[in-house]
């Protein structure tokens, strides 16, 4: 829509150079985000975007939504996102590993090749005068006041609806962020207690550390040569996912024929 | 005219007798949201149940007592349109969710409980799932998101306006990117479906918006009725209109599950809980439908010269790629995806008719589609192996001999699906390939005369190894199902066999409400 409004020839010299200057901003912008290899940094340049955007909204007359999106979506959507970046700790080490071959180019060509038809189909068409945002702000007598009566009037209902999104977002995230306690934490006094009455007051050994492997899967050594159960975690040991050596897996599997005869 | 807002403001009016069923659905979804709050865990699933339940009910006799008699009216300053086919597609969409209901709230044919994880935040395999599932907790929330998806559904078919359009495919949308994530078992996979579905359903809603911004840019309205008003006077802009009715087509295409637009179909359907692929399926089906012939019929209506040939291709593609592709699943669930898949096409045979008969016809197979579908994917709950059900083909081997009924009840949909006559299928492809005959679609009623023929070779071949084949050593367990199931089964099979041993009500019902008000 911006492009239509700049290309018609009401356009001033100065909405035009102004336009000529952010466009290819918020454009490279946006490829930005999708040629950039850390998240962070694509998040940056949508920001960058989102900002040209805002003051081409202002530049048509729209000072509200322009004001919106810096505050709204720069400001507030934006910036929680980076932190929510930054707190799961998505970094460059994400594999970029293509699993299907040639997709990348397929689809660089295809969006290109998108990219090209929508243009000749904006540029064939002629676009009559614009009329501007000014009429439609002085016929409900302002800015602001031709935005409310919109929402509430016309689209009072469809306002409403847009609420149930935001339900649904909130009661989506619960559901799958939020995990229901069934037994009541218990405090860390309580734990240490427990701890020293039981027969390991001690902290469990610490795993295994081999020329080839010294992940917490890998149980340490008794003296004897066995392994150490403690070692490991509970939750691995039940999962059947601990890596034994392999003079202790072939005892195991001895162990297990004998019990079985 | 809007009045002026220094004359004072004029409060909108609404005509609350319209909107009633849909404002019954939302305001039952956000009461449920708001028990999930404040009942404590003990009774809160049974009063989750009920309240759904009983609000699919309440807003249906309120659909067919209050709505009906005062068809044909605009509604919500005219952002709504409460026609014919808007008060029928809800009815459907009504029926449909609340026999999916009914499969969402069966607890007996999994040991464990219901087809839903006691916690969507638990790490599948880890302790505290277990010790969820030990204490029998259940994910309640699962019920506002479908009454809410419900209602979406509602607006969506009967949204008159482009903004409405789109804020109804979001309400409609979002919970079911949440639904399908909550499998009991194989979450992982149910996990990736709800991503993949949630990917690519944004990005689809990115084109329909998109779209819906080169309408309004060809017409200067975003209303269906001021659409339609510009066909005939937006001289030198027709370039925006093409490129806007395209990109609008493939975001619906997308939720019709149409070839180019179906990759994630299959996926999708295998990953989530059954009871949610059934209600996708059907329900998301019958709205995405709804809205299609809404904003192709009302707000493109005089523009069909042009978006023809676009459906003409698109419709023999779905149906050609879909029952191709379904020939060489080895899954059940799989199968009846890509089943889906061309079902949708030959629903959009009847579109491409671009009649008030296209209209009519495929009001009437969306309901026997719909019937159909939940019926099969109930039955896919109740074969089992050990915990999860046994959704690979070899494994319904011999079910004939094992439980006559419920080979027998799966076959009667698969020959509806298949369109064999005496099942509602044959009339719904009978009336759709009728109309798409009298709207000068000839060669795909052609296409989907022979690919109807490679269909029914796929539903036959699972009829065949139900009946003609040894069940395998390790059989799976057949689950007993509980009453709901069994409603909802019986409800499906009698809706099949009625529909196509005496259609004549519904059809005579469909070809009265198809008329679309501008």
């Amino acid at each position: 829509m911006i492009e239509l409004l700049a290309a018609t020839p009401q356009t001033s010299t100065g909405e035009a150079v102004a336009f000529w200057c952010l466009a290819p901003i918020a454009v490279g912008a946006a490829v930005m985000i999708l040629l950039s290899r850390k998240a962070v940094h694509s998040a940056l340049w949508m920001a960058t975007t989102m900002i040209v955007l805002a003051v081409l909204f202002i530049m048509q007359g729209g000072i509200f939504l322009g004001v919106v999106q810096v505050v709204v979506y720069t400001g507030a959507v934006m910036m929680l996102f980076l932190f929510v970046l930054m707190l799961v700790g998505v970094d460059a080490s994400d594999s970029f590993v293509e699993t299907l071959r040639a997709q990348r180019v397929a689809g660089i060509l295809l969006g290109a090749g998108f990219g090209v038809l929508l243009m000749a189909a904006v540029s064939r068409a002629t676009f009559p005068e614009a009329v501007g945002v000014g009429a439609a702000n002085d016929a409900a007598g302002g800015h602001v006041e031709a935005i409310a009566e919109a929402i509430f009037t016309r689209y009072v209902f469809t306002f409403e609806v847009v609420s149930i999104v935001l339900i649904t977002a909130a009661v989506g995230a619960m559901a799958l962020t939020h995990k229901e306690r069934l037994t009541p934490r218990r405090p860390q006094p309580e734990q240490s207690v427990d701890r020293i009455r039981s027969a390991h007051p001690t902290p469990h050994p610490s795993p295994g550390v081999y020329a080839q492997h010294n992940a917490v899967d890998t149980p340490a050594l008794l003296p004897d040569g066995t392994a150490s159960e403690a070692s490991v975690p509970d939750e691995l040991r039940r999962q059947g996912t601990v890596r034994y050596t392999e003079l202790e897996a072939a005892n195991r599997r001895a162990d297990e024929d004998g019990e079985r005869e | 005219m809007m009045p002026h807002l220094a004359d004072g403001f004029t409060s909108p009016t609404f005509e609350y007798q319209l909107l009633a069923p849909m404002l019954i659905v939302f305001g039952g979804a956000i009461v449920g949201v708001l028990v999930e709050a404040f009942t404590p865990r003990g009774p809160r699933r049974t009063v989750q149940v009920a309240l759904g339940l009983v609000t699919l009910v309440v807003a249906f006799v309120v659909l067919l007592a209050v709505t009906r008699p005062k068809l044909g009216d605009l509604a919500a300053s005219g952002t709504v349109a409460i026609d014919g086919p808007a008060v029928f597609f809800q009815g459907t969409i009504l029926v449909l969710a609340l026999l999916s209901f009914l499969l969402f709230v069966e607890r007996g044919v999994d040991s464990a409980g219901d087809a839903f994880t006691p916690s969507g935040a638990t790490i599948p395999g880890s302790a505290s799932e277990r010790e969820l599932v030990a204490a029998r907790v259940s994910q309640t929330e699962v019920w506002p998101l479908a009454l809410f998806s419900v209602g979406g559904m509602m607006l969506f078919v009967a949204s008159n306006d482009l903004l409405t359009f789109f804020v109804a495919l979001e309400v409609m949308s979002l919970p079911l990117y949440l639904l399908v994530g909550l499998a009991r078992r194989r979450r992982l996979l149910s996990q990736e479906a709800a991503l993949k579905y949630f990917l690519l359903g944004s990005f689809s809603s990115a084109f329909l918006l998109f779209g819906s911004a080169f309408l309004f840019g060809y017409s200067g309205s975003i209303s269906f009725t001021g659409i339609y008003d510009s066909l005939s006077s937006g001289v030198g802009l027709d370039p925006l209109l093409l490129i806007g009715t395209g990109m609008v087509a493939i975001g619906l295409f997308f939720k019709v599950g149409a070839v180019p637009f179906h990759s994630w179909v299959p996926d999708v359907y295998q990953g989530a809980p059954t009871p949610v692929t059934a209600f996708m399926a059907a329900a998301t089906k019958v709205a995405a439908f709804g809205a299609m012939l809404r904003i192709f019929y009302v707000a493109l209506g005089d523009y069909d010269w042009n978006w023809r040939p676009m459906f003409w291709v698109v419709t023999i593609l779905t149906i050609v790629v879909g029952s191709i592709l379904a020939i060489t699943q080895t899954d059940i669930k799989r199968m009846l995806a890509y089943s889906s898949v061309a079902q949708a096409g030959f629903i959009l045979t009847g579109v491409t008719a671009a009649s008030d008969s296209g209209l009519s016809s495929t009001m009437f197979y969306l309901v026997a589609y719909g019937f159909a579908t939940i019926g099969a994917f109930a039955l896919v709950t109740l074969v089992r192996d050990g915990t999860s059900e046994a959704t690979h083909l070899s494994r319904w081997a011999g079910l004939g001999r094992r439980s006559p009924i419920i080979a027998a009840v799966l076959s009667l949909f698969l020959l509806s699906f298949a369109g064999i006559p005496l099942t509602s299928g044959f009339i719904g492809k009978f009336l759709v390939f009728e109309a798409a005959v009298n709207g000068g679609a000839t060669p795909l009623v052609i296409v989907g005369a022979i690919f109807s023929a490679v269909a029914a070779f796929f539903y036959v071949r699972v009829i065949v190894l139900m009946y003609f084949s040894d069940p395998p050593d390790d059989a799976p367990s057949l689950a007993l199902p509980g009453a709901a199931t069994t409603l909802a089964v019986a409800v499906c099979a009698a809706g099949t066999v009625a529909l196509g041993v005496v259609p004549g009500p519904v059809i005579d019902l469909a070809q009265e409400a198809a008329a679309f008000i501008r």
